[in-house]
């Protein structure tokens, strides 16, 4: 804790002060920023080993992405592909933050004390690739050929204990796993840690669910787009949806309180302002109306936040009809009249989803949104079915205080995210 | 002949078992200094005990994966190779 700062519980604000992004679009904030903005689609074909004949066609892999550059090598052998993506995104978030030293065993050296830092991640499969592997010599050559790094590596909670023990975090650390929404619910998280007295987050989530075995599980969905075509397979609120596309990547983010933030000279570069959470059920879209309105609701609320203080809204953008309509219903019934003149968008169609990461990496585009003050396109979307100011083809000039983020999941559950522009406390 | 673990084999199992790079000679010189030291976990020692005992297609004794260095490793498995031998 930095005794200097120590407003009181309800004044404990949390901000954004790093952003470390991984993803299909691109590797760093600059690279993932430029491509969203221009709205490239990077969906392509899957060309994971193992995946050819698979009825999933479509995807958006993170390419060009060489962990061993990044991480060191036991966390290479020790951990899964959705780690490794974690653990980069959160060096890059953390250098951008550019958080002082840590204290070693509280001796000096650095100005932060480990435990004024936590670690919140979202996570929707684990490690699939890791826990293929093994199965295969479980099932191929037997139980003493598994290799005990399975049990920790597969599991949901693998990056925020990765992440922890690298960067020497001993803050409050948690994963959420609260399926696709989980994504914001794990920075809501994070707020609520740092409202409780922690100084600092890393926080955010990354999947990796292209391996073969991750990629069978995901057949039983129902929303998922078996398109071959690249230009088609993920077309939300259009007659043409038909599903969503998986994406591989994701972001994680440096969260601080506020007061320590700019204490310090931090680029304070947006405030989690209010966020809420429902759940409505698996594969019940049209009850996901009500409860993504109310989760609109609540997070306006929180954030005391009225609806036409909303600039942009980064859409969930399922890409299934029923889905779409709940959605676009869900707005018009939160933001009322609001709701017909707001931008809308979902970069996510050029990337696909990333499962818990997409949301995250909304978050990240809706911060560098506001700070370029440019409402980035949905790409590949033209001929809009609903009654939503839906931005496509380039992107729209615009200057934008206040962001909605929405998600939701294929299990039911559905979230909203109030991020507010705030003005940096150094010069930058 | 009894085959004996020595440790430049130790070295390569620390490193493709659990991404660990460490000079076998410099594990000979200070045989006291720990696996913690050297940056191998629990997991990672037990992960070492499962490729060997596979490899000799015996069990090494249940206190291996309890060992804290190297050098009370190699005397505990080469012990143990030349007592089964």
């Amino acid at each position: 804790m930095s005794s200097a700062h120590n407003p009181a519980w309800s004044e404990r604000r949390s901000v954004v002060t790093g952003i470390g992004v991984v993803a299909p679009n691109g590797i760093g904030t600059d690279a993932f920023w430029k491509a969203t903005k221009e709205g490239i689609s990077v969906l392509d074909k899957v060309t994971r080993e193992g995946c050819e004949q698979l009825p999933l066609k479509i995807a958006g892999e993170v390419r060009g992405f060489d962990p061993a550059t990044v991480i060191e090598e036991r966390f290479l052998v020790q951990t899964d592909r959705f780690t490794h993506f974690a653990m980069a995104a959160a060096g890059l978030a953390l250098d951008d933050a550019r958080l002082p030293e840590l204290r070693d065993g509280g001796q000096g050296g650095g100005a932060v004390s480990p435990f004024a830092i936590g670690v919140v991640t979202a996570a929707g499969s684990g490690g699939g690739e890791f826990g293929q592997r093994e199965l295969q010599r479980l099932w191929g050559q037997g139980s003493r050929y598994v290799g005990p790094y399975q049990s920790i590596a597969w599991f949901y909670a693998a990056s925020t204990g990765q992440i922890s023990i690298r960067g020497g975090f001993k803050g409050p650390c948690g994963v959420v796993a609260s399926d696709e929404a989980g994504g914001l619910d794990a920075l809501a998280h994070a707020a609520r840690n740092i409202r409780r007295g922690t100084d600092a987050v890393v926080v955010g989530a990354c999947e990796a669910p292209l391996a073969p075995y991750s990629v069978v599980c995901q057949l039983g969905y129902d929303d998922l787009s078996r398109s071959s075509d690249p230009d088609r397979a993920y077309l939300p609120f259009t007659s043409s949806a038909c599903g969503f596309v998986p994406a591989e990547g994701g972001a994680m983010l440096v969260v601080e309180e506020e007061s320590a933030a700019r204490a310090r000279g931090a680029r304070v570069r947006a405030r989690v302002a209010g966020h809420a959470a429902t759940f409505t059920g698996a594969a019940e879209w049209q009850r996901s109306r009500e409860g993504l309105s109310n989760a609109i609701r609540g997070a306006l609320a929180d954030a005391e936040c009225a609806p036409q203080e909303i600039d942009v809204i980064f859409a969930d953008a399922l890409g299934m009809p029923l889905a779409d309509r709940a959605e676009a219903l869900a707005i018009g019934d939160a933001l009322g009249a609001h709701a017909r003149s707001v931008p809308v968008t979902a970069p996510k169609t050029g990337t696909g989803r990333a499962y818990c990461g997409a949301p995250v990496l909304d978050a990240a585009a809706a911060v560098l949104a506001m700070e370029h003050g440019v409402v980035p396109p949905t790409p590949g979307v033209l001929d809009v079915c609903h009654d939503l100011d839906l931005v496509t083809v380039c992107a729209r000039p615009k200057e934008l205080r206040t962001a909605l983020v929405l998600s939701r999941g294929l299990m039911g559950s559905n979230s909203a995210l109030v991020l507010r522009r705030e003005e940096s406390g150094s010069l930058w | 002949m009894t085959v004996q673990l020595t440790y430049i084999e130790l070295a390569t199992l620390m490193k493709s078992g659990a991404g660990v790079t460490v000079d076998p000679q410099l594990m000979a010189t200070q045989p006291a200094s720990t696996f913690a030291a050297y940056g191998l976990d629990s997991l990672g020692l037990l992960g070492i005990v499962g490729e060997l005992e596979n490899r000799f297609g015996r069990p090494l004794p249940p206190n291996a994966e309890q060992c804290k260095t190297p050098g009370d490793f190699l005397d505990l498995v080469n012990n143990n190779l030349t007592a089964g031998a």
